[in-house]
């Protein structure tokens, strides 16, 4: 295993975790985090199979991807946290209520 | 007709008409009443033009930036996609005309109303051109973010809680989606729709890819049962916003998994199908039923979508057959002829509510007068959401149930023609507030002649479109993009 | 003396891959949610120091700025505003059982199949991606062909500004929504104003210029080397968040309407170019070989100041409050 697959694991490890968190944890701002965990996971499998490029250069397309998807992410993200404040401010908590089940 | 025509100037158009308009708003909201009818003409006007040269000239493609896949985005053009822009202009227009009445007394959070939603037709437009999965991701991030934005501003706790919740749910969505993009890309490298159609071949990698899409996209497409977050959500908004919703949004993520199952999974095993088939006959039980539990008009209206959700996804397993085109045809028309008559529901709905204070179904009782149009739009849209004729959703459910019986499936005729009957049910129990005895004369609010033509008028198109089925049907297959695509065949 | 360096260097991968997996487990599911935060701050760090062993030093910049900083600084934002909230909220009714943040796990069995479904999870990408091949090119060569055209000398800069420019449209078109859609929500949270420290604020004095030289520089740079239009903005954006911090109140000195220019300009600009480059018969976007690079600058220019100025935006939280008046 080279580092790149080793790398590429790790996102997905990454990735598995913020999922649990995301199922596990109820507060707004945790799951909010979880969700940036994720994203880093998921960029990180994008950049590691990228470094699977022979020669010196890493291939720039994924690269281009990841700042991409982490401007989209730091969007969403900003976005979230207002939402959730507003969510506080009308309900008095930081969680979603129990949703009467359907 | 196969023949591509490149670089058309339309599909730059119908993108970026809207946007243009977004930018516009936020910067000049005071002109937004000028500005707003301008921008929703010019991109009609431009879906026009793209769709009619679609008809007639066949695929239309845009290499952006002058690059070529698999280095550049390719935007792409065929009968489905037309059928798409042709369903969001339809629907778009109606609401703009809608919006300009309802948010007539300009709040401070109505004004962003016109930045919002033009973001989010940009966001519907790019994606149904768009051929490049990356950046059908972004169009997905700019739709989710401006759809959530759009519930939210309604201000209540129900509608706030709702919004966060499908905030929540569409970033699990894109990010496994982005995951699936990921795999893709690294093991065949490109983005491109039809090169990797081309490329794909079923491996441990472009399977996970594959469940991965699958998975995110179901999300955003609330198929039971994941369909818990659309009900509060679509059902708290305001009420241009949840025609958007139900009309519009929930179709662009089924759009896309149409879009790849024809195009790029790899050989689709007749068990994920029959999966899709089977969830969607259960969303179509369940919604149903769930509609006639509800005692508020809105959230009827936004159960009715989980159920007519379930329809579209009939055609999966019904495509397992010779007959696949006449399955997925019938799904398209099922999204043309939901997307018109839940408008109508939704904006009707909204008509009833501001007029008597409240959407409580019991209450809603007698005197209606004051919004007589807007029951009587709900009766006509109801004749689509059924599946009586000549509405295109009788179109659509005589496709299915064709495709069944030529297919040698008939068993999906059940959800069909049961569904139906528990639409009838719950159509009824609305109508049927006309003429209760329950209630007061209430209503002090006066609608506008606007709001309720706009409703009643996107019923009659449920009705009337139906009319046109076979030319619509000769424009979707322009491009034949519902034939599956065969490995190494040109696009 | 290959194989000490090669061992190094795995012994320095496998120490970085298992401080990253450590800090996201304290960061998900640490109890104090001020510490997740700030262990968060770290592990975008360490996710830098990652890109760059990935030979992806443009992401490395831009993850330190945007992923580690600038996110860091909107979770404590937000975190501060939540335990504002929540004074307000308690005084309103009787104190209960406060929660600020303590992770309230759900039934033991429940938290079993949430294990076992991540592992699966985990277990089949796995799989998925231990079957790709070691080694694979991408679209490496497409790139390194037509770079020489594109404009600029930076891959990654080609990629984002030219032929896959039609993405960091839309991506700016997302950042404009996000901006829209948090002022649609609210007016900017009213912070209690504490004269900063004189640490701070001699600080913030020495280092605002620094850091617009190091944007300036940033954004001049990713035409031939790491940087960019993103990596220049997120810097401003952090000058602008620390004389934010040290208390200079721009709120009272908003002018609102050049604030909006400013916000929708990198989208304007982009737009116009795409349709004017239409206009003159070329396809959307498709830059005329001579003034390639000069268009890209342009388009660069206009993005830097408009992201900043909404990274900024975007961590004051909400609307600029204005005077009934207007």
């Amino acid at each position: 295993m080279n580092a790149a697959m080793l790398y590429a694991l790790t996102g997905a490890g990454l990735f598995a975790l913020g999922l649990y968190a995301l199922a596990v944890q109820a507060h707004l701002l945790r799951k909010i985090i979880a969700f940036n965990v994720m994203g880093s996971g998921a960029f990180l499998v994008l950049g590691a199979l990228a470094h699977r490029a022979p020669d010196q250069v890493a291939d720039p397309v994924p690269h281009a991807m990841v700042i991409t998807g982490i401007v989209v992410a730091v969007s969403a993200t900003a976005f979230a946290l207002v939402l959730m404040l507003r969510v506080q401010s009308e309900t008095g908590q930081p969680h979603l209520p129990e949703q009467p089940s359907d | 007709m196969g023949t591509l025509s490149p670089d058309s100037p339309w599909t730059i158009w119908v993108i970026f008409s809207p946007l243009a308009g977004a930018v516009f708003t936020f910067l000049w909201p005071r002109r937004a009443r000028l500005a707003v009818p301008l921008v929703a003409l010019g991109t009609v006007g431009s879906v026009a033009c793209l769709v009619w040269q679609v008809a007639e000239l066949g695929v239309q493609s845009h290499a952006l930036g002058g690059w070529a896949a698999p280095l550049g985005i390719n935007l792409y053009a065929d009968g489905l996609s037309a059928m798409m822009l042709l369903t969001t202009a339809l629907v778009g227009a109606a609401v703009t005309f809608y919006a300009t009445e309802y948010f007539r007394r300009a709040s401070e959070t109505a004004r962003y109303f016109w930045p919002l939603w033009l973001c989010l037709w940009t966001a519907l437009n790019a994606l149904f051109l768009s051929w490049d999965i990356f950046n059908l991701y972004v169009a997905f991030e700019l739709l989710g973010l401006a759809a959530i934005a759009l519930v939210a501003l309604a201000g209540s706790a129900d509608a706030l809680t709702g919004a966060m919740r499908y905030l929540l749910v569409s970033l699990l969505g894109s990010l496994t989606y982005l995951l699936g993009v990921a795999l893709f890309y690294s093991t065949y490298g490109t983005l491109d729709i039809g090169l990797l159609g081309d490329l794909t071949a079923p491996s441990a990698a472009s399977w996970a890819a594959t469940g991965l899409m699958v998975a995110g996209l179901l999300l955003k497409t609330a198929l039971f049962p994941l369909h818990f977050w659309l009900p509060p959500a679509h059902a708290a908004a305001p009420t241009p916003v949840s025609a958007i919703l139900s009309a519009l949004v929930v179709k662009a993520s089924f759009y896309l998994l149409l879009r790849l199952w024809l195009e790029v999974f790899p050989v689709t095993a007749a068990g994920l199908g029959h999966l899709l088939g089977l969830l969607g006959a259960l969303a179509i039980v369940w919604g149903s039923l769930q509609a006639l539990r509800q005692t508020r008009l809105k959230l009827l209206v936004a159960y009715s979508t989980v159920a007519q959700l379930g329809y579209l996804f009939l055609a999966f397993p019904l495509a397992l057959s010779p007959v696949a085109a006449t399955a997925w045809s019938a799904s398209v028309f099922f999204i043309l002829s939901h997307a018109l008559a839940k408008a109508a529901m939704f904006l009707a709905a909204g008509n009833i509510l501001r007029f008597a204070g409240h959407d409580r179904i019991a209450e809603l009782g007698r005197a209606p007068y004051g919004v007589s149009l807007s029951w009587a739009a709900f009766g006509v849209a109801g004749i689509s959401i059924i599946g009586l004729p000549p509405s295109v959703g009788f179109a659509a459910k005589w496709l299915q149930l064709e495709a069944a019986l030529a297919g040698g499936q008939w068993w999906w005729t059940l959800p069909i023609v049961g569904g139906g009957l528990l639409a009838t049910a719950y159509v009824f129990k609305i109508i049927s507030c006309v003429f209760s005895q329950n209630g007061r004369t209430s209503g002090t609010n006066g609608i506008s002649w606007r709001m309720e033509w706009t409703a009643f008028g996107l019923s009659l198109a449920a009705l009337g479109i139906g009319f046109a089925a076979p030319q619509l049907l000769a424009l979707l297959n322009s491009g034949t993009p519902l034939a599956l695509h065969e490995v190494g065949s040109a696009p | 003396m290959d194989g000490a360096v090669n061992a190094a260097a795995w012994a320095f991968d496998a120490l970085l891959v298992l401080t990253l997996l450590w800090l996201a487990w304290r960061v998900l599911m640490g109890p104090d949610l001020f510490k997740s935060i700030v262990f968060f701050i770290a592990f975008g760090l360490v996710m830098a120091l990652a890109w760059v062993r990935l030979r992806a030093p443009d992401v490395a910049l831009a993850e330190a700025a945007i992923g580690a900083g600038l996110t860091g600084a909107l979770f404590l934002a937000a975190l501060s505003r939540l335990a504002a909230g929540e004074r307000i909220a308690n005084a309103k009714r009787p104190v209960e059982n406060s929660d600020t943040g303590k992770s309230t796990r759900p039934h033991r069995g429940v938290r079993m199949v949430f294990i076992a479904m991540s592992a699966l999870f985990f277990g089949g990408l796995a799989a998925a991606l231990l079957s790709l091949p070691a080694e694979a090119p991408g679209l490496t060569i497409q790139v390194a062909e037509n770079l020489s055209t594109s404009g600029v000398s930076n891959p990654v800069t080609a990629v984002l500004l030219n032929f896959r420019g039609y993405d960091t449209l839309l991506e700016m078109g997302v950042l404009f929504l996000a901006v829209v859609a948090a002022w649609s929500l609210t007016p900017a949270p009213k912070e209690p104003v504490s004269p900063p420290g004189i640490v701070l604020a001699s600080f913030v004095r020495v280092l605002s210029p620094m850091l617009l030289l190091a944007a300036g520089y940033l954004l001049w740079a990713g035409t031939h080397a790491p940087g960019g239009a993103f990596q220049a903005g997120s810097v401003l954006a952090a000058a602008a968040v620390l004389l934010l911090l040290s208390g200079k109140d721009m709120k009272a000195n908003w002018p609102e309407w050049p604030l909006r220019v400013v916000l929708g300009l990198g989208l304007g600009v982009f737009i116009a170019i795409g349709l004017v480059m239409m206009l003159i018969g070329h396809r959307f976007l498709e830059y005329p070989l001579d003034y390639a690079g000069d268009l890209i600058l342009l388009i660069e220019v206009a993005a830097t100041l408009s992201i900043g100025v909404t990274l900024a935006a975007l961590f004051l939280g909400g609307r600029p409050q204005r005077d009934e008046r207007k």
